[in-house]
This record gives C-alpha cells, structure tokens and sequence, in this order.
C-alpha cells in the first residue's frame, strides 16, 4: 500500500485479471459497448491512477460482467450507477 | 567495492557506494544457480545497506526458485526497514516477477527494457501523469503501450514458467507442455520432459488427440483413462505405449481465438480430480493472457474481423441508446442506464438487448404485445 492509497483502488484490474482478458481485449470489449475513452485512459482507470467518470466505470463493469457471464458466472463487478 | 561471482549461464556482481548496495545479475537463474543467488542477496543483507538494487538490465530469466531468493531477501530488507529496488528489468523478468505476485513488494524501479532508465523530466508534458501512472503500472505495460513487437523468446519463457509451475501444483501431473499454433501449425513450444514432447508430436502427426481438439476447438478435454477412451483411435495406443494413462488439454485464447493448449499427462488413470481441473484452467488463463498481450497467433486479418465485430455491436449499441434517448428525451448516458437495466432484466448481454431493441422499431409486427406504447 502506497501512502496514496490507490491500491485500494485497483479492484478493477484485479477483476479483469480474474476475467482473464488482456488489457487489449477488455479495452475492444469496453469500445464496442460504445466506451469513448482510449486505451491509455482504460488502463488508466482500471490501476485507479484516473478516476473514471460513473459512466466509464458502467462501460467497463459491464464489459467484466459479460465476460464473467460467458464463463458461467453471475456479475461480480458492481455498478456505480445502475 | 565489488565482488563478481558466477558460472557462465549466470553471473552476479555487487558493488557497494558506502552503504548503498548494488547486485548486478546476468544470465539465467534456474534452480542450481537460485541457491547461489540466494547466497548473494544474504551476503550483502548480512553487511546491513542503506539501501539495495537489483540491477536485472542483464538477466534473462528466472525460475520458481530464485524468485523466492528474491522474495525471501524482500522479507529480510524489510525488517531492515529496506525496500529492494529491481532496475530495468526485461518484459520476461518483470513478467515473471508479476506472476509470483511479487511485483507488489518489489516497488520495481520502472524503465523501459534498452532505453536505459526514462526519468520523468524526459517525458515531457505527460510526465506527470506518466510518472504517476509508473508507480502502479509495470514495464511489461509500458511497453505493451510503446507498441514493441511482442519477442517470442519472452512468451516462450514465459510458458516455461508456466508449464514448471503447472508441473510441481497440480497433484497427478507427471508431465505438462504447451502447444501453439503459429501460422496455423502446432507445436510445443514448452514442455517438462522428452516424453511429454513426444507425445505432443504424435497427437500432431496423427491430427488427433485432446491436445490437438482443445487447440482447434477451444474447450477442454479431459481423457480420464486412456485404457477405455475411444475418441482418438490413432492417436490412443502410442500414448499408453509411453506409460500414460490420462491427459487433461484446456485451451489457450489470444483475443478470444483458440490458439493452443495446456496439456497435462499423468502416468495414472483418473488421477485428475475438479481441483486439478480448475486449477489447470487458471494456469491456462494466465497462458491466454500472456499469448493475448503479445497477440501470439493471431493474424491481422483475425484482428481485423474482431474489430469489425466490435465495430458492429457498438453500432447498434449507438442505435439502440439513440432509439431510447427520443423515446424517453434523455441524453446518451442515461440511454445507457435504460439500455443496461433492460438488458439486466432480461439476462441479456448488452448486445442483444439492443438488436431486440433496434429490431422492434424496424419491425413493429415483432414488438411484443402488451408492450409499452411509444
């Protein structure tokens, strides 16, 4: 932990890792559910170096979620919005 | 100071500035030399530096047993109140690192592999971003942003890791290889031993086998006995004939294409139970990350499809959102929203709520009935 706490915000990545899907194949995943943000901000958000907007959070928690669904789980990511 | 220690496949060199410590290593370190290095590391934590740095810019790979030297030295210097810095280490040292978990203690000192060492003054107007995004974000990322070429020497080592790792966890497993199709041929690319290559070569030579079917397919296959199994008459006989009575195959994926297998070979029939199972599909997760970060396997033109079909759901995704955002005057967020609790409602993956969506509009006969009124 680092004296600027952002591990704890690291979540997300940790459930793409759990996800099992590269930073690449989330961000196409989080683009074709009509995320706007590149990349660089996706990573960005997920290592919780940017704060995502609710929206961007939704895109991507969504994205994890049907990943999640297609390996026969429930929706593990929550929501920040919905 | 220094002292320089060494055989040629490994090589270590510390070197003390007053109290600050610097052990530079080359080579390999696999189990024979980890026990050398262990050595090292606990000589210079015995003369009680200030401070500590492994320089890994020379070292080409690390096994199980010298990431534990490394992690029992992090244990030693942190009661010393001491963070073990790792300068410049390549993609696969920093891979392997990461795949220990150790990359959360080791505070890895972050620069790019062969530019020497990127301070943030040289990183212009992103540096302050960059120089935040550094703390939390390993090399392998900074590269993989850099856009470099993937090196099939780093996934190779990376499967080896991978192939040891699955080989001394996974109870029942007497062999392990990984399997790759590059340019559409498989071929081991990662094996435990000369038997288990073999055996990988036959299931090619027959095209049959649950190394081959997971590899096309991409699901598992498990043969719990090969004395009863039926499924791949050619192939079958020559595995009993080298003593193997089970085999256990989960796919590999790089951007959600099959392109491999994780094979596992017991000497023993029915010895892979449902923890062996999972946790061999945990360990071909980590493979499929590994072969999707380096875009192993996939063709530009297997790229390109899945970005048309990425292009297509996100256009009808925008379709929908836009047919909620007149219905119910709302902006595109909040069209989202709607879109994202139908679809949950339904158990439906976005997607598809939005085909049905954008369908009942241009096909009103199909609306269901009783529905609401626009």
């Amino acid at each position: 932990m680092t004296e600027d706490g952002h591990d704890a915000l690291d979540v997300l990545d940790a459930f793409r890792q759990e996800a099992g899907l590269s930073h690449g194949e989330l961000w196409l995943r989080y683009f074709e559910l009509g995320g706007m943000s590149t990349g660089f901000d996706v990573e960005a958000f997920l290592y919780g170096v940017l704060a995502p907007s609710s929206h961007d959070h939704d895109v991507i928690a969504q994205a994890l979620n049907e990943r999640f669904a297609e390996l026969g789980g429930n929706h593990p990511v929550p929501y920040a919005t919905v | 100071m220094s002292v320089t220690k060494g055989t040629p496949d490994f090589g270590a060199v510390t070197n003390f500035e007053g109290d600050a410590a610097t052990i530079a290593l080359r080579g390999r370190v696999e189990s024979g030399s980890a026990f050398e290095l262990g050595a090292i590391l606990d000589a210079a934590i015995d003369r009680k530096p200030a401070s500590m740095v492994l320089d890994a810019s020379e070292l080409e790979y690390v096994g199980p047993a010298g990431l534990l030297a490394v992690s029992n030295a992090e244990k030693r210097l942190a009661v010393l109140g001491i963070t073990l810095k790792i300068q410049s280490p390549s993609t696969l040292v920093n891979r392997l690192v990461g795949m220990m978990e150790l990359a959360e203690v080791s505070r890895l000192e972050r620069a790019l592999p062969g530019h020497g060492h990127l301070g943030p003054e040289q990183l212009g107007e992103r540096g302050d971003l960059t120089q935040r995004f550094a703390s939390s974000l390993s090399s392998e990322d900074l590269r993989r942003l850099t856009a470099l070429p993937a090196d099939p020497d780093v996934i190779d080592g990376a499967l080896r890791l991978i192939v040891e790792l699955a080989r001394i966890s996974i109870a029942g497993a007497d062999g392990v290889s990984v399997s790759l199709l590059r340019h559409g041929v498989l071929s081991t690319v990662a094996a435990s031993d000369q038997t288990i290559m073999a055996m990988d070569a036959d299931q090619y030579s027959t095209g049959q086998g649950p190394c081959v079917d997971a590899s096309i397919k991409g699901h598992w296959f498990h043969a719990e006995s090969l004395d009863t199994e039926t499924r791949w008459p050619a192939f079958t006989p020559q595995a009993r004939g080298l003593g193997i009575k089970a085999i256990l195959s989960s796919p590999l994926r790089a951007f959600e294409k099959p392109v491999g297998a994780l094979n596992i070979y017991s000497r023993t029939a029915e010895s892979f139970e449902v923890k062996d199972q999972e946790s061999a599909a945990v360990f071909a997760q980590q493979a499929s990350v590994i072969l999707s970060d380096a875009r192993a396997g996939v063709s530009d033109t297997q790229m390109a499809i899945r970005f048309q079909e990425a292009l297509r759901s996100r256009e009808l995704i925008t379709l929908a959102k836009g047919i909620i955002m007149g219905r119910e005057d709302v902006d595109d967020e909040s069209a989202f929203k709607v879109l994202l609790r139908s679809a949950h409602a339904e158990g439906l993956p976005l997607r598809e709520r939005a085909g049905a969506i954008v369908l009942s509009v241009e096909r009103p006969d199909l609306r269901t009935k009783g529905g609401p009124d626009d």
